[in-house]
C-alpha cells in the first residue's frame, strides 16, 4: 500500500506542474468568468444605454407588392424587425442588389412568392407570411358573410388555454445539462485516458520503466496511475464546473429571465450525485484500459493506433447516446443494452435518469454491473500492464499478450 | 548484513514455447563481485529480472543463504543496461521517488541522494532537470538509484558504458567501497577488462544455463596447460615448422598448441636449440579467451 501512495502523490505531483494543465484549466476558469460576469460587466460600463430599444432607421427592408394598406399593416405589426414597404413595381431587382432583404408578391390572399437573394436556414419568413395571410383571408370572409365586427375580433383572438404536465421528466428541462455532462465526462474520459496511455508509453520509451518494475509491484503502479490522472481530472472538472456555478450565482440576477442559463445551472442534487457515480466508475474503467494499452505500445507513435479500438467503442456509445437523446427516445431497446454494459452505461444510464424514469432496480443493477466490471478491469489491466511494459520490440500482437496473461 | 551469500538453484524459465533459462545454477558471496558473463540473448537479464523479482521463475530457486530471497529483509540496486528515467523531472524529486518505492522514509531518502550527489560530484545539478545532462552524468544519476537505498545487492549492467575515464575511475572507486563493506555486487558486462578487474568470480551463461562459474583464478589455473606462448623474430618459421598448431595472437605472440601437456619441455628445447626465441611461457587464457570458448556456439 505504501508504494501505491507514493507513486500516486509523485504522478499527482507531476500533473499539478503540468503547465498545460494548470494553463487550460485556469483558461477555462478565465473564459467562464468573462462570460458569466459579461452582463455585470456591461451593466458597469454601459450605463443605461442597455434600456434602449433596437435603434430605429437601420432596419433592412421588406417589399410588398399587390397588397393593400390594410396587409401593410397587418405586415408591419407581425415582422416588427423589418421596415415593410408597398411597392408596385419590379420587387426583384432591389432584392438581388441588395436595397432590399426580402419580398413578398402577393397573387391573392391565398397565393404569395417569398423572395430571397440567399436563403438562409433560419429564415421561416414565409411561414410567418402565409400565417399574415391566414388571418387576413379569414377577417376579409368572415366580414364578407357579414359577421359583425366584434364577432369577427371574438373569433380570431381567441386561442384555447392549456398547461403541460409532465408525470415524469421534463425533457427539453433536462436536455441542456444532460448533454453537458454527457459532453464532458467524453472529453474528460478522451483526454485523460489518452494521458494516462500517453503517460505509461513515455515511462517506457524512456525506459524509466527498467528501473520502475524492478521497484514497485504492477498493480501500484497501475492503480496510482490511473488513479493520480482521475483525481486530476476531476480538480479540473470541480474547478470549472464549481467556478461555472459561482460566477453564475454572483450574477443571478443578472441572468435572472434568460431560460438557457437557467436549464444549465438549475440541476437537481440527486442528478448532481448520480453524475459524480457515473463519472467516476466511467473514468476509471476506461482509464484502466488506457493504461493497459500504454503498456504495450514500445514508442509513443504506437499509442494512436493502440487506443483506437477503446476510442472507437466509446465513441460508438456516446452517438448512440446523443442520438437516443435528440430523437427524445431514451428509453429504446439500444439504450436500455447500453445502460448495462459498462463501456456505455455511464452516459447511457445517466442520461436515461435524466430524461426519462429508469426503475430502481435498473439503475442499482446498471452501477453494479460498472462498478464489478471497473473492479474486474483495473485488475486485468493490472495483469497487461505486468506483462506489457516488459515487452519491446515490435508491437505486440493481441495474442500474444493473452497467451502471456494466462501464464500471468 | 556482511557476508550474504546469494545462490541461482536449478533455474528455469520459459516464455511460451521459448526457454530462456533452462537450469541456471550459480552462487554469489557478499564482499566480493561476481561477474554474469553471456552473449546477447544468453539469459542475463531474464535472471536479473528473476533475481529482482519481476517475474517468477518456473522451477528451480533463488536464495540467500540457504533460504529464499525475502525482499522484505534484502534491498536490491539495480543498474539497468538500459538506463532511462524521467527526462522532463527534476532529478532530485526523481531520485527521492526511487529511494522512496525501495522502502525508505521521505527524510531519510533525500539526505541518501544528497550524500549520493556528492560523493559522485553531480551536487550542482540537485535541482536541474534530468534531460540538460550529459549522457555521462545522466548515467550517474541513474546509479544513485540503483545505491541510495543502500542494498544488500547491487547489480550493475554494463557500468561503465559511455563514461569517460575520469568518471570510470570514479565508478570503479565506488564499485570497491561497496565490495568492501561486504555488498554482493553482481556485474553484467561485455567489457571483459572490468570484469577482470573487480570479479572474483564468473558465470558465464550460455543458452540459458552455466557453462562454466567459480573463482576466476581457479579457472584460469584449470584451464588446461596444452598452449605456449611465445615471441620471436622467427614467427613464420616457426609456424611453418610446426603445421595447423599455431595461431597468431592479438598481442603478437605466437600461439603452439601441444599435442598432450606432457610434451612442454621437449617442444620447448626443440624451440631453443632451432629457432631465435625471446620469450617462451605456457599459455594463461585471458577471460576474453575464455569467453570466447564457453560462450561462443
Amino acid at each position: 500500500m505504501g508504494q501505491f501512495w507514493k507513486i500516486l502523490k509523485f504522478e499527482l505531483k507531476g500533473y499539478l506542474h503540468n503547465k498545460v494543465f494548470v494553463g487550460i484549466t485556469v483558461f477555462l476558469v478565465v473564459v467562464l468568468a468573462l462570460v458569466l460576469f459579461f452582463p455585470r460587466l456591461m451593466d458597469v460600463l454601459g450605463g443605461d444605454d442597455s434600456d434602449s430599444p433596437e435603434p430605429a432607421g437601420e432596419r433592412d427592408v421588406m417589399l410588398l407588392k399587390g397588397g393593400d394598406e390594410r396587409a401593410l399593416a397587418a405586415f408591419t405589426e407581425a415582422f416588427p424587425e423589418y421596415e415593410v414597404r408597398l411597392e408596385d413595381g419590379d420587387v426583384q431587382s432591389p432584392v438581388t442588389a441588395g436595397d432590399a432583404a426580402c419580398a413578398v408578391e402577393l397573387a391573392s390572399l391565398t397565393s404569395f412568392t417569398y423572395l430571397v437573394d440567399n436563403l438562409s436556414i433560419y429564415d421561416n419568413n414565409a411561414q410567418r407570411v402565409s400565417e399574415v395571410l391566414t388571418d387576413l383571408y379569414r377577417l376579409t370572409a368572415l366580414s364578407e358573410a357579414g359577421v359583425p365586427a366584434e364577432e369577427v375580433e371574438r373569433i380570431m383572438t381567441t386561442e384555447p388555454t392549456f398547461e403541460v404536465r409532465s408525470l415524469g421528466v421534463d425533457q427539453g428541462q433536462n436536455f441542456f445539462y444532460t448533454y453537458i455532462m454527457i459532453f464532458a465526462l467524453y472529453m474528460v474520459i478522451l483526454l485523460y485516458g489518452q494521458m494516462v496511455a500517453t503517460n505509461v508509453a513515455t515511462e517506457k520509451s524512456s525506459r524509466a520503466m527498467e528501473l520502475l518494475v524492478t521497484s514497485a509491484r504492477p498493480t501500484s503502479m497501475m492503480f496510482g496511475k490511473v488513479l493520480a490522472s482521475g483525481i486530476a481530472g476531476l480538480t479540473q472538472i470541480v474547478c470549472v464546473f464549481g467556478s461555472a456555478l459561482l460566477f453564475y450565482h454572483l450574477n443571478a440576477s443578472f441572468w435572472a429571465g434568460n431560460e438557457i442559463m437557467g436549464l444549465f445551472f438549475d440541476m437537481p442534487v440527486s442528478l448532481l450525485v448520480y453524475m459524480i457515480v457515473f463519472f467516476i466508475l466511467g473514468f476509471f474503467i476506461y482509464a484502466f484500459l488506457y493504461g493497459a494499452i500504454g503498456s504495450t505500445a514500445s514508442k509513443l507513435e504506437d499509442i494512436n493506433t493502440a487506443v483506437m479500438p477503446v476510442t472507437l467503442i466509446f465513441i460508438a456509445g456516446f452517438m448512440v447516446v446523443v442520438f437516443g437523446m435528440s430523437s427524445g427516445s431514451v428509453d429504446n431497446p439500444l439504450m436500455v443494452a447500453c445502460s448495462y454494459i459498462p463501456f456505455t452505461s455511464p452516459m447511457a444510464m445517466f442520461t436515461r435518469i435524466a430524461m426519462s424514469h429508469p426503475a430502481g432496480w435498473e439503475i442499482v443493477l446498471s452501477v453494479g454491473i460498472l462498478a464489478a466490471s471497473c473492479v474486474g478491469i483495473g485488475v486485468l489491466a493490472a495483469k497487461i500492464y505486468r506483462v506489457g511494459v516488459l515487452l519491446y520490440g515490435s508491437k505486440p500482437k493481441l495474442g500474444d499478450i493473452l497467451k502471456t496473461l494466462k501464464k500471468a | 548484513m556482511i557476508g550474504l551469500i546469494l545462490e541461482f538453484r536449478d533455474i528455469h524459465k520459459s516464455f511460451g514455447e521459448k526457454k530462456v533459462l533452462t537450469g541456471l545454477s550459480f552462487r554469489a558471496e557478499g564482499g566480493k563481485a561476481f561477474g554474469l558473463l553471456g552473449r546477447n540473448g544468453a539469459g542475463k537479464t531474464t535472471s536479473i529480472r528473476i533475481l529482482m523479482g519481476v517475474f517468477p521463475a518456473d522451477s528451480g530457486e533463488v536464495l540467500i543463504d540457504g533460504k529464499p530471497i525475502d525482499y522484505k529483509r534484502v534491498g536490491l540496486g539495480y543498474l539497468p543496461e538500459e538506463r532511462g528515467l524521467y527526462p522532463k523531472k527534476k532529478i532530485i524529486d526523481q531520485l527521492v521517488y526511487f529511494a522512496e518505492l525501495k522502502g525508505m522514509r521521505a527524510a531519510d531518502a533525500v539526505s541518501a541522494c544528497d550524500r549520493w550527489l556528492r560523493r559522485l560530484e553531480m551536487t550542482e545539478y540537485r535541482d536541474k532537470r534530468l534531460d540538460v545532462l550529459s549522457k555521462g552524468n545522466q548515467q550517474k544519476i541513474q546509479l544513485v538509484t540503483a545505491l541510495a537505498h543502500d542494498p544488500d545487492i547491487i547489480i550493475l549492467d554494463e557500468p561503465f558504458s559511455g563514461l569517460d575515464p575520469v568518471n570510470a575511475m570514479l565508478l570503479k572507486d565506488v564499485v570497491k567501497e561497496e565490495i568492501a563493506r561486504g555488498k554482493i555486487v553482481l556485474f553484467s558486462s561485455h567489457q571483459m577488462s572490468y570484469i577482470e578487474e573487480f570479479c572474483d568470480s564468473i558465470a558465464i551463461i550460455n543458452k540459458g544455463e552455466v557453462a562454466i562459474t567459480g573463482d576466476l583464478a581457479e579457472i584460469k589455473r584449470d584451464y588446461p596447460r596444452d598452449r605456449l606462448a611465445l615471441r620471436s623474430a622467427q614467427s613464420a618459421a616457426i609456424a611453418a615448422a610446426f603445421p595447423g598448431r599455431t595461431e597468431l595472437a592479438e598481442n603478437g605472440e605466437l600461439i603452439l598448441r601441444l599435442g598432450d601437456p606432457g610434451e612442454k619441455m621437449a617442444v620447448m628445447k626443440k624451440l631453443s636449440e632451432s629457432f631465435d626465441i625471446d620469450e617462451v611461457r605456457v599459455f594463461e587464457p585471458s577471460l576474453n579467451d575464455i569467453f570466447v570458448e564457453y560462450a561462443g556456439d
